[in-house]
């Protein structure tokens, strides 16, 4: 018996030390494969146009993977953050166009309507005990209803100039949305490491006995990381509203798969306890530069999602590799 | 004293299933409260009273619906326009279910679920433009081809210990874009042309273009008795067969099953070539009704897949599944969609409406559960 | 702080786990808490920390050495805590990710403006270390440390509670004998502090190294309550915790022809997991024993046999032919080796499934026609074997999960006579089962024997080695240190077994962590 708990004790051992190691291997392939493809297009992608595009569409799959990885840390999924942020650009687009609010108020109507889901989530998967999975795996199906409802298979256009202006404006000269989302990845990153509600959170994701003897509510760990996640979807509903300048209810649809892939890739377990900014911000980087290289080479799209397919699988053979080798 | 050591390890090394909810206290309580400290001896049959069994409450729901939309829409009873294609989406659900169903009884899950479908009926597309093969035969090459994918997917989980949720992830991700080049470089677009000869009168046949003299067959498409014998044949592989049995076993616990002499690599793999199967199947079916070999079959899987087996009562802890549940859950979400179809209500509201008894019927179930706990029965 | 529980009582189903249990935990005292297994030490730990309520009795709290006149009641852990009684357990309570300084300040973090305090939180952890007069680096996450230091910090964890009582379950089970000695410095400065320690543990060297008074539980009685450690020897200790139970259980020595072919035999024996020429042979008809401490390698011996670790070197003889066995399956079918394992509840039964299943899993293959498996073969099957051991069960369908300790236990043995296995390996049959249950289960072993099985019995329990065995192979840091013909004797016996198992303690190095 004292060989199972030493295995259990190896394995969590490797969780750390991996996770630091994920990320820098991460960073080397994310520098090695834009050096590449600067190199290879003679520098094409270093130019300001196209440096741009690289960055602007980067913003939506950061914070959609830290909306996943936000519930992956006390071991939950939402299956909804797709189809949420396509609820929450709906509604801040609806409240501009139908109803002419203007953005500063649309805006933080579309977060609330995101923390707001969140929250039901957490508090549907605490009261009946349900399989956060399946819980979500409902509740995406309603949002989704719910988004079509807003205007059915219409596009909000011109809702607001000033504010898709703003979206596709420099500062410094990158992209307000990418610093958006930076600005949010360090502020989860903040949560994470620094707040005492971020502790306890991944304290209940890492050891639920433990934490509750510690006199940590795990059912308020569950809501809050809920909570937090749908608001990170409305966070990318509304980056979608701004950067896109039209929006239909088809926004969200792809993004589900994408949410996990990031975190993974980044090197978040699936079980909880352990979360990664930098690697899932990272991992969306990586994902978004196989993107750029079709693009740039012309390559058949469809390769784009066989390749991360790979890195998916790749990224976590190798960190369970390391994993078991570091013991 | 090794017996409070042997209760805190146990507690610590709980094997968690991926998605299972860390801080469902209760539930966590209420299970070891019946594990660790039951009456020595005979305790009450653990049968649970028959209101407990979320399948007759799927029978009635059913059977209420139908009441409703026919009283609500006469139209809903009538044979060619409602019933008929009822029964064929019917058909493809159950079997989309029960190809999650066959990974759900390891406590696995198949994300992967609709791209395998997908190739497979690439497969037997390629068959029939390619070598102009008989339909049954590019049935056997869809049914081949979903079963290898499937294994491959079992032999990848097995031999690398990752997390059925995350390789079957990256299979979607990888089939997404196979499937697509594939069809990009033999079919020339999103879909194949031919058509296999049978395939029209399968697609839109019922047995009541049979006649034998007088007697015509019912208004029961041709593709139902390939969900049937579906249904059947997973029922009887997992509640007969030993292979069925061990699968279930091993999701039940893996380790007392290795020690049981369980050969639990194998089980896997069989559980996922199974899936990949059923998968195939789905897709086979699916290009039957849908007229067509095309790219976007099973692009919409993923969702029914786990609703059908979820609504039936099948846990996602593994060990246990129905596969009658499975089918009274995909009859009740296609009621369900058809009814409102008719009622026009928009594909918006049949969401929301579908996610929200999707809800219910889980709370309920857990409201029942309790109830039957509270009878001094355990679950 | 002082804690006087006088006449505690625990009911479950069935069963008086605790049944007027008297404990004076005074004040800079180290207070052991002895007992067999089953005797209901973890059940008096579950109240005491208020995982368990009592059924009776009072539990009274008092300031310094006083006379207690405070009740409390615990509703929950949380409350325990704050009454000031910490538990430590084998690391199970610290978040592996977080580092030393976070995990022993969990319970209050500081924080200012909703933000972590980082400074407040080194600064109680190192408080807390300093009590223990510890030097562990802050900042490293738990997950990276030993076994040992987890325990430390868990033990520091409950110092920043400000827990005056500190129980500590099993805590050298897992550790070398020199992170033991720092762990009983650390105990000694508690005791120096004022803190209560009680220790629960099965090792009597132990007890007498460190402990000053001792309480001892037998079937859920106190039979000495808190009693100084001065007045007794060890020879008193062990009669306390045994009573005459053993004499009770003894058997006859039996005679066992031991010139046919063993049915399995061991020669020089290597493992991948450490084990070094282990020599050893059962013949049928006969039981041997394999006692060790925990920790010896004795089950990690048989898993190793069994295919699921590798044996690289030695041979392995069935019946006298050398096998490779790779995988239980291949055991079970192929030479009709059965293995009952110790860990009964993740490993031995299936929880969830019903009793049937249970029993007929290893041998489906035989019970099935045409693919199919006839449920009423199955039937028949479950109810030969809840006859033949005595299983009580309320019906076929019944969830495995649902059974005692005991009938679990059977549920585990009779699937693999069911396989009709020839070699059966035993492991801690009657851990955690009640005394009642324990008698019946040694009966149904010697019973096995006598219709000629071979029967590999490891165990922990002296006095049942002593009832059972023919011959007690002894196994100390995964080697064989001996063999000993059992004379039923029981004082005698337990001499010659301890001397092997501690005899070469001295000699080897101390295991790698």
């Amino acid at each position: 018996m004292s060989a199972t708990l030493e295995s259990e004790v190896r394995t969590r051992r490797g969780v750390t030390t991996s996770l630091h190691r994920t990320e820098l291997v991460l960073a080397a392939v994310a520098v090695l494969g834009f050096t590449a493809l600067a190199v290879t297009t003679q520098g094409n992608i270093l130019q300001a146009g196209t440096l741009r595009a690289v960055l602007q569409f980067l913003a939506v799959p950061i914070v959609i993977g830290l909306a996943q990885m936000v519930v992956l840390a006390v071991g939950q999924m939402n299956l909804s953050v797709g189809v949420l942020t396509g609820l929450c650009a709906m509604v801040s687009a609806s409240l501009m166009s139908d109803t002419g609010l203007p953005p500063w108020l649309a805006i933080p109507a579309g977060l609330a309507v995101g923390a707001l889901v969140g929250l039901a989530n957490g508090v549907l998967v605490v009261l009946t005990r349900i399989n956060g999975f399946i819980v979500t795996l409902a509740t995406m199906s309603v949002v989704s209803g719910l988004r079509y409802g807003i205007n059915g298979t219409g596009t909000y256009q011109d809702y607001s100039p000033g504010l898709v202006a703003l979206g596709r404006a420099d500062v410094l000269g990158l992209p307000v949305v990418f610093l958006a989302a930076i600005a949010t990845a360090v502020a989860v990153w903040v949560f994470f490491a620094r707040s005492v509600a971020g502790r306890m959170l991944l304290a209940s994701g890492g050891n639920p006995f433990a934490a509750r003897l510690s006199g940590i509510s795990n059912d308020r760990s569950l809501v809050v990381a809920h909570t937090l996640s749908g608001l990170l979807a409305g966070v990318a509903g509304v980056l979608v509203v701004a950067l896109a300048g039209s929006v239909n209810a088809s926004v969200g649809d792809d993004l589900l798969l994408p949410s996990f892939a990031a975190p993974i890739i980044g090197g978040v377990a699936l079980t909880g306890g352990v979360v990664s900014v930098l690697g899932t911000c990272l991992a969306a980087f990586i994902v978004r530069l196989v993107d750029v290289a079709q693009a740039q080479y012309g390559i058949n799209p469809r390769w784009v999602d066989l390749v991360v397919g790979a890195v998916v699988l790749g990224a976590v053979l190798v960190s369970q590799r390391r994993g078991r080798g570091s013991s | 004293m090794k017996e409070t050591r042997e209760v805190d390890v146990q507690a610590e090394t709980e094997p968690r299933k991926e998605t299972e909810v860390d801080a469902s206290d209760t539930r966590r309580r209420v299970r070891r409260r019946g594990v660790e400290e039951p009456p020595p001896g005979a305790s009450p049959t653990p049968r649970l009273p028959w209101w407990a069994n979320p399948r007759v409450g799927l029978v009635v729901v059913i059977a209420a619906l139908v009441a409703l939309f026919s009283s609500a829409r006469p139209a809903f009873l009538d044979v060619d326009l409602t019933l008929v294609p009822l029964q064929r989406d019917i058909s493809v659900f159950v079997v989309v279910g029960l190809a999650q169903l066959a990974v759900l009884s390891l406590g696995h899950m198949n994300l992967a679920v609709g791209r395998m479908a997908a190739l497979s009926a690439f497969a037997a597309g390629l068959a029939y433009d390619r070598f102009d093969a008989p339909l049954v035969v590019g049935l056997v090459v869809a049914l081949v081809v979903g079963a290898a994918i499937g294994a491959v997917a079992g032999a990848i989980i097995t031999a690398t210990g990752v997390n059925s949720f995350v390789v079957t992830l990256a299979l979607d991700f990888g089939l997404l874009g196979v499937v697509a080049l594939l069809y990009d470089r033999f079919a020339g677009g999103v879909a194949f042309s031919t058509r296999p000869p049978g395939m029209d009168e399968l697609r839109s046949d019922t047995f009541f273009d049979y006649c034998i003299g007088p007697v015509c067959g019912p208004p029961v498409p041709l593709l139902l008795p390939f969900a049937l014998v579906a249904l059947v044949l997973v029922g009887l592989f997992f509640g007969r067969s030993r292979n069925g049995r061990e699968v279930l076993m091993t999701g039940a616990s893996l380790r007392a099953a290795r020690l049981s002499g369980i050969p639990v690599g194998r089980r896997v793999v069989t559980a996922h070539a199974l899936s990949g199967l059923l998968a195939g199947l789905a897709g086979f079916m699916l290009a039957m009704t849908n007229g067509a070999f095309s790219a976007s079959i099973g692009d919409s899987f993923l969702l029914p897949s786990f609703l059908a087996p979820v609504l039936g009562g099948t846990l996602l802890a593994g060990g246990a599944v129905s596969a009658l549940g499975t089918a009274l859950g995909a009859t009740l979400t296609s009621v369900i969609q058809k009814g409102l179809n008719l009622l026009q209500f928009e594909a918006d509201a049949l969401q929301i409406f579908i996610g929200v008894v999707l809800l219910v019927a889980l709370s309920l179930d857990r409201v029942r559960q309790v109830l039957a706990e509270r009878r001094g029965v355990r679950a | 702080m002082r804690v006087v529980c006088t006449q505690l009582v625990k009911l479950f189903p069935g069963v008086r786990a605790l049944d007027g249990v008297d404990l004076d935990l005074r004040p800079g005292t180290v207070h052991a808490l002895l007992g067999e297994n089953g005797a209901g030490k973890s059940t008096l730990i579950k109240v005491l920390t208020g995982v368990h309520k009592a059924d009776g009795g009072t539990v009274l709290v008092g300031e310094g050495d006083d006379e207690p006149d405070r009740p409390v009641v615990f509703s929950g852990p949380s409350d325990a805590q704050t009454a000031g009684i910490g538990v430590v357990h084998q690391e199970r309570n610290l978040v592996p990710a977080f580092s030393v300084a976070e995990n022993i300040a969990l319970q209050a973090l500081p924080s200012r403006a909703g933000l972590v305090d980082r400074a407040g939180v080194r600064e109680i952890a190192r408080r807390c270390l300093a009590m223990l007069d510890l030097d562990l680096d802050l900042d490293r996450p738990v997950a990276e440390l030993s076994v040992a230091h987890m325990q430390l910090v868990e033990i520091a964890k409950a110092l920043a509670t400000d827990s005056q009582v500190l129980l500590l379950d099993e805590p050298t089970a897992s550790l070398t004998a020199e992170e033991a000695d720092r762990l009983y410095d650390v105990v000694r400065r508690l005791r120096e502090q004022g803190h209560v320690v009680v220790l629960v543990t099965h090792k009597l060297e132990e007890v007498f190294a460190i402990a000053d008074v001792v309480t001892v539980l037998r079937d859920g009685r106190s039979v000495a309550g808190s009693v100084p450690l001065s007045s007794l020897t060890r020879s008193d200790v062990v009669d306390l915790m045994v009573g005459r139970a053993h004499t009770e259980r003894e058997l006859q020595a039996r005679e066992v022809d031991r010139s046919t072919t063993p049915a399995l035999e061991l020669r020089g024996v290597s493992t991948s997991v450490g084990h070094r020429d282990v020599d050893l042979a059962v013949h049928r008809g006969e039981i041997v024993g394999l006692y060790g401490l925990v920790g010896a390698g004795r089950s990690e011996l048989v898993r190793a046999l069994l295919g699921l670790d590798s044996v690289t070197g030695g041979s392995v003889l069935v019946d006298g032919r050398s096998v490779t066995i790779r995988s239980v399956g291949d055991a079970l079918r192929r030479h009709r080796i059965g293995y009952v394992t110790e860990n009964r509840k993740e490993e031995g039964v299936f929880l969830t499934q019903t009793v049937t299943r249970n029993v007929a899993v290893t041998v489906w293959d035989r019970l099935a026609r045409l693919g199919l498996v006839a449920e009423r073969r199955e039937r028949d099957l479950l109810a030969t074997y809840q006859e033949r051991l005595g299983i009580r069960l309320s019906g076929p369908t019944q969830l495995a999960g649902q059974l005692s300790g005991g009938n679990q236990q059977k549920i585990s043995l009779a699937k693999w006579l069911a396989a009709d296995c020839s070699v059966l390996v035993i492991d801690e049959p009657t851990v955690g089962i009640d005394v009642r249950t324990k008698a019946a289960f040694h009966e149904l072993i010697v019973q096995l024997s006598e219709q000629g099985l071979a029967i590999l019995l490891i165990s922990s329990d002296l006095p049942e080695m002593v009832a059972l065995a023919d011959r007690v192979a002894v196994m100390h840091e995964r080697r064989l240190t001996g063999e000993v013909e059992n004379s039923h004797d029981y004082a005698a016996m337990s001499g010659r077994i301890i001397r092997l198992v501690h005899g070469e303690q001295a000699a080897d190095a101390p295991p790698a962590a």
